[in-house]
């Protein structure tokens, strides 16, 4: 080992010690340890929690997990939500850019929304029975349902709240009306679409649970459900931390997408 | 600055123009006529929220007069066109484009001449505008100063019949703005466009004008109207000779006037706004 190589690591540990290994870090895991501690106070010493399991219990769980059947569920109820989005988004976006864009679209469309936008998406399942035979279908379909509103206001709201100056000075440069779209109103609106896009993720995940734990067709809600009725609940907070972190992992991954799509906004 | 084809003539017709708030309509321009003589520079001076912006809008065609015309080279406005081009108040470059292409939308939008001439045009604008290093910059990276000259750059590459600058250095501060000033007038003697630049600064105004028109206040009308010969090519240090500071006098006086008057009309403490641009 050179010397300078002996210098870049100690840098490198210096950079460690400075960035990693600090208060911000110590305090960070004290939240979660503080949270745990609670969690366990609160199932050991009380008589109102005392059937939930600690931490400790869930965390034995983990070892019993039937790892290859745990990923059959995640990937089924991950298609549904990914089904649900991507129509939502081909059928939300274009809606979206038409009534943020042309008043006669506005007129003519968003009345509509915003009566039936106020109805919780979970209150449709029973008559998605009567959409759809197929249950598969009726799932995707409640899904779909969640992630559209999202998707559709916040595309409507990125737009029309586009600053005035940026589609004038592009009149004056002599863009044509599809040029207008498609290079100046999209690209200015894109970073509220992309947090409708969030939004919808997440609420495609709580739909795809609770119609799961109804229409026991497989999936992560129906693993949390069926662990319920065998009563293995270290199983069923499992299932849990397993829906959140996939939850998570999707708006992280939505994240990303956005970073590459909008360069000029992570620039710092 | 010579003028090929004499094109770009702005006139402006007894235009009348109301804005309706809720409640009131306010009237912001009453019969107002005005020539923008083509291949010049001509500079709108007023007290700030007269209607200068107004009078740009109208131009541009964002907006419609009430009652009479606005005519360029004979024809009337009728919308937005390519040929008027504006630069407004503080930065409209779109923040998701680098400096280059923010640049390079119009010519590409267009397509008056062919991507190697746009490529070629843009990085020497951007090089005159002292902003060759940071081609590859988004607007966002840039100083308040920088982002400006992207936008001169951005308007100029398309040679536009008539420039319309709505007080585009404003907020800049004095040290950015005399050298965006500089950079502005070495830019202007080169173009064959007309060019109509709305300002509230004396100094700005006769710096850069061949004509200056003085508007009154709200509802914004022509106060006067006055050749500035300075010589040219001019320089900031112009602003020391003495013709200057004789142009200067003759329009703080007529200014003074004006706002005297429209102390005495709102009803204000007139006496303390007289004292106050006395000395």
């Amino acid at each position: 080992m050179s010397v300078s190589d002996l210098k870049a690591t100690s840098l490198f540990w210096k950079q460690v010690r400075k960035n990693v290994i600090n208060w911000t870090t110590v305090r960070r895991i004290m939240s979660v340890v503080l949270f745990l501690l609670a969690w366990t106070i609160l199932v050991q010493f009380t008589g109102q929690f005392h059937q939930i399991p600690t931490p400790k219990a869930v965390f034995a769980a983990l070892f019993q997990l039937d790892l290859g059947g745990i990923f059959i569920e995640i990937f089924r109820s991950l298609l549904r939500v990914l089904g649900g989005f991507f129509i939502g988004l081909i059928i939300g976006l274009p809606l979206g850019v038409a009534i943020g864009y042309s008043r006669i679209a506005n007129y003519l469309i968003f009345p509509a929304v915003e009566m039936v936008r106020p109805i919780p998406p979970i209150a449709w399942i029973p008559l998605t029975v009567l959409f759809f035979i197929e249950i598969e279908s009726q799932i995707v379909f409640l899904t779909f349902y969640g992630a559209f509103f999202p998707i559709v206001y916040n595309t409507m709201g990125g737009i029309s709240e586009v600053d005035i100056r940026l589609p004038r000075a592009a009149m004056s440069f002599g863009v044509s009306k599809l040029g207008m779209l498609w290079k100046v109103i999209l690209p200015a609106a894109m970073p509220q679409i992309f947090t409708g896009m969030k939004v919808a993720i997440g609420i495609t995940w709580l739909m795809v649970v609770a119609a799961e734990m109804i229409a026991s067709k497989g999936g992560l809600g129906y693993w949390v459900w069926y662990h319920h009725t065998v009563m293995e609940y270290p199983m069923v907070i499992l299932g849990m931390g397993i829906i959140g972190l996939c939850g998570a992992l999707c708006s992280v991954c939505i994240d990303v997408i956005g970073k590459r799509f909008m360069k000029w906004r992570n620039i710092f | 600055m010579v003028n090929p084809n004499n094109k770009g003539e702005v006139i402006f017709e007894d235009v009348t123009r109301a804005v309706q708030t809720k409640k009131t309509e306010t009237i912001v321009m009453d019969h107002c006529s005005f020539v923008v003589e083509s291949g010049k520079m001509t500079v709108l001076i007023g007290p700030s929220g007269c209607g200068k912006t107004t009078i740009i809008n109208l131009i541009a065609g964002y907006e419609k007069p009430d009652r009479g015309k606005v005519l360029v080279d004979g024809v009337p406005v009728t919308g937005p066109d390519w040929e008027r081009l504006v630069v407004f108040q503080e930065t409209a470059l779109f923040p998701w484009l680098t400096c280059y292409d923010n640049v390079m939308f119009g010519p590409l939008a267009t397509k008056v001449m062919s991507r190697e001439e746009a490529d070629e045009q843009a990085v020497m604008l951007l090089e005159k505008v002292g902003l060759q290093d940071f081609m590859d910059k988004y607007p966002m990276q840039l100083s308040g100063g920088m982002q400006r000259r992207a936008e001169l750059a951005r308007a100029l590459i398309n040679r536009p019949t008539v420039m319309l600058m709505d007080e585009p250095f404003r907020g800049l501060d004095a040290m950015t703005r005399e050298l965006m000033q500089e950079y502005y007038l070495r830019l202007v003697e080169e173009s064959h466009s007309t060019h109509l630049f709305v300002t509230s600064e004396i100094e700005e105004a006769i710096l850069l004008a061949d004509k200056l028109i003085i508007l009154t206040d709200k509802p914004s009308r022509v106060k006067h109207a006055l050749d500035i010969d300075l010589p040219r090519p001019r320089e900031a240090s112009i602003l020391m000779s003495k013709r200057y500071l004789e142009l200067k006098a003759t329009v703080l006086e007529i200014l003074h006037e004006e706002a005297v008057k429209a102390s005495k009309a709102s009803g204000k403490a007139d006496i303390d706004i007289e004292s106050g641009l006395r000395t």
